[in-house]
């Protein structure tokens, strides 16, 4: 018995059991290691995945959960809101040992794809992902830099680490 | 030696990371087999295959044209990789992008003698021909030995000059192949960013001149003085910044070998308590096999959730026969006990002293301080790779020493080291966690009974937590006597805490007798490079009950620059003076030592960001308030002032300033992430970080039980950088000590209530 689903746009099937976690079917099964294993009690979000549009923790999502749904990992990661958030994650020179950074690009787009309109602090409380080497300056720069290009407002042309 | 004022001045006797096994080690090499070996070393050369051209131990010119230079220090996010990039184009004259990075071979070549330098019984501050030649001596030993390692905030200070020194001889090197080539003067030459230029317009690239510039000697030629450049002193977005947000970076836990199985591991819930016995249904679909440790049980499968799902079901017996009956309360009992017997007890060792202060006068005030066990908690929870046969080893994994990987695995493994091979990928945070290698040996002896087939062991965050080597719990009894103007004549600070020295040695040296010198580390914070109290006894009650112990970022500066500094703050209150003044005044007295220079130039820029700056105000109904903290560590003096609010009986962070003064910033904005960061990971231990123990059991297990500041609760953090053209400092680990007190002190202007216990809790609602 295999799950039916549609992984990063194209239709895939998992034959990890349906009731094992989606994070090891998707590293394991799928070799897709940039969803990262931080707690496996929904805790950290390092291993955040896009499901049907929502920031999803595969930790707490089982294989048969996503059954006909539409996964997104980072490594599937598109489109113009995707491309603006990652670019202003770089800008931002947000990563420091890096772990928990995917997870965070994962919420970031979602969150920012459901209103790109909302204000910098909306989107910052949507957000509960834990790092551990205390970049969250750099996020929250990053996040309100993605929010102003959206807006059409950033000067993009500027680089910097978030001084 | 176990007490006693120092009669030499400002040596102090402290004990250092080099076990005595480990010196004995190289000591016995011979003084002649010494210079034997030091001339392999300095001639030791980057491994070049076909295409390629070493120029030495540091750098290499690839097929592709692009310069490697060799990093012997892992990236766990402090960004040396990118330092070290930074360092070679500036040195080479190259773009940013023409420079690649490579994890330097296991060699001894690429030894850090400066980690174990630094433990050294010296002050950081003390100069002089005896000093000199035992730091000449051990390095030299060092270098043999040959232990790699990143921590205790090293790898700059470390690296920079050497890679500088290499990158002007390689430019020389290729000038002089460039001037033969086109038979024009090395000074008539035009470097045009990698490649030369001839005043008649000739050109030739470093690809096209790197065969016949490998085939020169080499010269001795000075790099410039570190000052701004291109990159040095500006910094560049660092080339592993893409990778990591793309996802494409990868970890230790992502190695994925040809047939590697999973292994799921579970260590003895009591601290010390041994495996009995232990077995797995065997109709479990994709199990592979248990694996029977000391104190550990492993499930092998095909898919670590099959590992997982064997482990749940796995019929497990403990043998509690050795294990800890410890809870968190003996273990402040016995700190209690330990300093109540004051000067009687043993072992307790004086650690710095200075006049008499028994004879001194004047209001005594003391107060004692306390602070708990944490743990790490990198985001990537411990894991190790690794790949056993008859004859090899193979090891991929996280670590803060390939030399102690090679080591500890081959040991385990049964085989020579030579015959182990490390591989070292992106390291998902270290914080002295990965200096101790324990689960690299684990995942090894599961390995070994899997010859031929690469087994990946992961902790789950529960084991990780479990497993760890914890910043030891401590506490400290601090009395002084002040003089008329509230200056303090007499100072005796004594810690009770136990040696993380010794334990480490230990666990590196099964045999190694401790307790042959006081433990330094956890000392360091209480040693005054800079308030210079010229009457004081500085003392370490070792008290050990056996939990482990280990080195955690920022190690003894994690605790004593919270008792120092709120003692400090507690001496000006009691001498109604504002905490800024009373340590200008502490500093102004110190005299023009440079330790006292350095830190009196951080406290005016706090006093002129105090100035500038009101404090945030509160939110309606929370009280507020500021606290300062001066620090000096790793080399470096950080000055931090913190912005609080209380509210709901929770202490609110609303912003921090940090004054850092690194010597030379040679990539500032990476030292404005890394103070964040120290600043963050201390304040996640001021305000919730605490381990405890209840019959030896680990009570905390995942991030519930274990916070870590979030992104809502983190404060807004500012970093200013003072250029005071000193020596190098560390930069990693130094925004972490002066966070707990800037914010315990803020906690008193807040409320009038002094917080002497970490996690701070402020009591009131």
């Amino acid at each position: 018995m295999s799950v039916e689903f549609t992984l990063n746009g194209r239709s895939a099937s998992l034959r990890s059991p349906a009731d094992s976690p989606l994070l090891w079917a998707l590293r394991d099964e799928k070799n897709l290691v940039g969803v990262k294993f931080g707690c496996g009690a929904g805790l950290c979000g390092a291993c955040t995945v896009i499901v049907d549009g929502e920031q999803t923790r595969a930790c707490q999502t089982s294989v048969g959960d996503v059954a006909g749904k539409s996964v997104t990992t980072i490594e599937g990661l598109s489109g113009d809101i995707a491309k603006v958030v990652t670019e202003a994650w770089i800008r931002a020179q947000a990563p420091q040992c890096g772990y928990c950074q995917p997870g965070f690009v994962m919420a970031a787009t979602s969150v920012i794809s459901a209103d790109p309109n909302q204000t910098t602090e909306q989107a910052l409380a949507q957000i509960t992902n834990l790092c551990r080497c205390g970049t969250y300056d750099a996020i929250r720069l990053a996040v309100g830099h993605a929010l102003d290009t959206l807006r059409g407002r950033a000067d993009i042309s500027s680089t910097g680490a978030g001084r | 030696m176990s007490e006693g004022g120092s009669s030499i001045g400002r040596i102090a006797r402290r004990s250092f990371l080099l076990g005595a096994g480990v010196v004995g080690g190289g000591l016995l090499v011979g003084a002649g087999m010494v210079a034997w070996r030091l001339g392999a070393i300095d001639g030791y050369a980057l491994p070049a295959g076909e295409g390629e051209t070493s120029f030495g131990a540091w750098l290499r010119l690839a097929r592709d044209g692009r310069v490697e230079v060799a990093a012997p220090h892992q990236d766990m996010g402090q960004g040396i990789y990118a330092l070290a990039a930074m360092l070679a184009a500036e040195g080479l004259k190259l773009p940013l992008e023409s420079v690649r990075v490579v994890p330097a071979p296991v060699e001894a070549r690429y030894a850090n003698p400066v980690m174990l330098l630094d433990g050294l019984p010296f002050d950081e501050a003390s100069e002089g021909p005896l000093k000199q030649a035992i730091v000449w001596t051990f390095d030299k030993i060092l270098r043999v030995v040959g232990m790699q390692g990143t921590g205790g905030s090293t790898s700059t200070r470390n690296m920079s000059e050497q890679i500088r020194r290499a990158a002007a001889c390689m430019h020389d090197m290729l000038a002089r192949a460039a001037s033969a080539k086109f038979k024009v003067p090395v000074d008539q030459l035009k470097n045009v960013g990698g490649a030369f230029l001839t005043p008649d317009g000739r050109t030739a690239t470093y690809a096209e001149l790197a065969t016949d510039a490998g085939r020169l000697k080499p010269s001795d030629v000075a790099p410039p003085p570190l000052r701004a450049g291109v990159y040095v002193g500006k910094g560049a977005p660092r080339f592993d910044v893409p990778l990591k947000t793309r996802g494409e970076a990868k970890y230790g836990i992502d190695t994925r070998q040809p047939g590697q199985l999973y292994a799921a591991i579970r260590h003895s819930p009591r601290l010390g308590g041994k495996l009995g016995r232990a077995s797995v249904p065997t109709n479990i679909a994709g199990l592979r096999g248990i694996v029977e440790g000391g104190d550990y049980v492993a499930v092998v499968g095909e898919s670590y959730a099959a590992a997982v799902a064997g482990l749940e079901k796995a019929d497990v017996v403990w043998d509690d026969s050795t294990a800890l009956g410890v809870s968190t309360g003996d273990v402040f009992a016995a700190y209690r006990a330990a300093l109540d017997k004051g000067a009687e007890f043993k072992p307790r060792w004086v650690i710095d002293s200075a006049g008499d202060v028994a004879r001194a006068t004047g209001k005594e005030i003391r107060a004692t301080y306390d602070a708990p066990f944490l743990a790490h908690a990198t985001m990537e929870p411990m894991n190790a790779t690794a790949y056993v046969t008859e004859t090899e080893a193979r090891i991929w994994a996280g670590h803060q020493s390939a030399s102690l990987v090679q080591l500890m695995a081959a040991k385990a493994a049964r085989l020579p080291s030579e015959k182990v091979e490390v591989f070292t990928p992106f390291v998902g945070g270290g914080f002295g966690r990965r200096a101790d290698v324990g689960y690299i040996v684990k995942a090894v002896e599961i390995a070994a009974k899997f010859k031929g087939t690469p087994v990946q062991t992961i902790w789950s965050r529960g084991e990780d937590i479990r497993d760890d080597v914890y910043r030891p719990a401590a506490m400290a009894d601090i009395s002084a006597r002040v003089d008329g103007e509230g200056l303090p004549s007499s100072f005796i600070y004594r810690i009770a805490v136990p040696s993380v020295t010794d334990q480490f040695v230990a666990r590196v040296l099964p045999g190694a007798r401790g307790g042959m010198m006081a433990d330094r580390s956890t000392v360091d914070g209480a040693l005054f490079p800079f308030y210079g109290l010229p009457t004081r006894s500085i003392e370490n009650f070792t008290v050990d009950l056996g939990i482990p112990v280990g080195f955690w970022r920022s190690v003894g500066y994690s605790l004593n620059c919270f008792f120092v500094e709120c003692f400090v703050d507690e001496l000006a209150a009691a001498a109604s003076i504002k905490p800024l003044d009373y340590r200008a005044r502490l500093l102004a007295r110190a005299g023009a030592s440079e330790p006292a220079r350095r830190a009196a130039r951080v406290l005016e820029r706090m006093a002129a960001f105090d100035k500038a700056n009101p404090p945030v105000p509160a939110k309606g109904g929370a009280r507020s308030g500021r606290g300062f903290a001066l620090t000096a560590s790793f080399h470096s003096f950080v000055g931090e002032i913190a912005d609080v609010e209380i509210g709901n009986g929770e202490i609110n962070v609303r912003r921090v300033h940090a004054i850092v003064d690194c010597g030379f910033a040679i990539d500032p904005p990476n030292v404005v992430a890394q103070v964040r960061s120290g600043v963050n990971f201390g304040l996640t231990a001021a305000l919730h970080g605490r381990v405890d123990f209840d019959n030896g059991k680990v009570l905390q297990a995942n991030f519930d039980s274990y916070p870590l500041l979030s992104l809502e609760s983190a404060p807004a953090i500012s970093v200013e950088i003072v250029e005071s053209g000193a020596a190098l400092g560390g930069v990693g680990e130094i925004g972490t000590p002066a966070i707990a007190p800037a914010v315990a002190n803020a906690v008193f202007a807040a409320t009038g209530r002094r917080l002497r216990s970490l996690p701070l809790t402020p009591g009131i609602a």
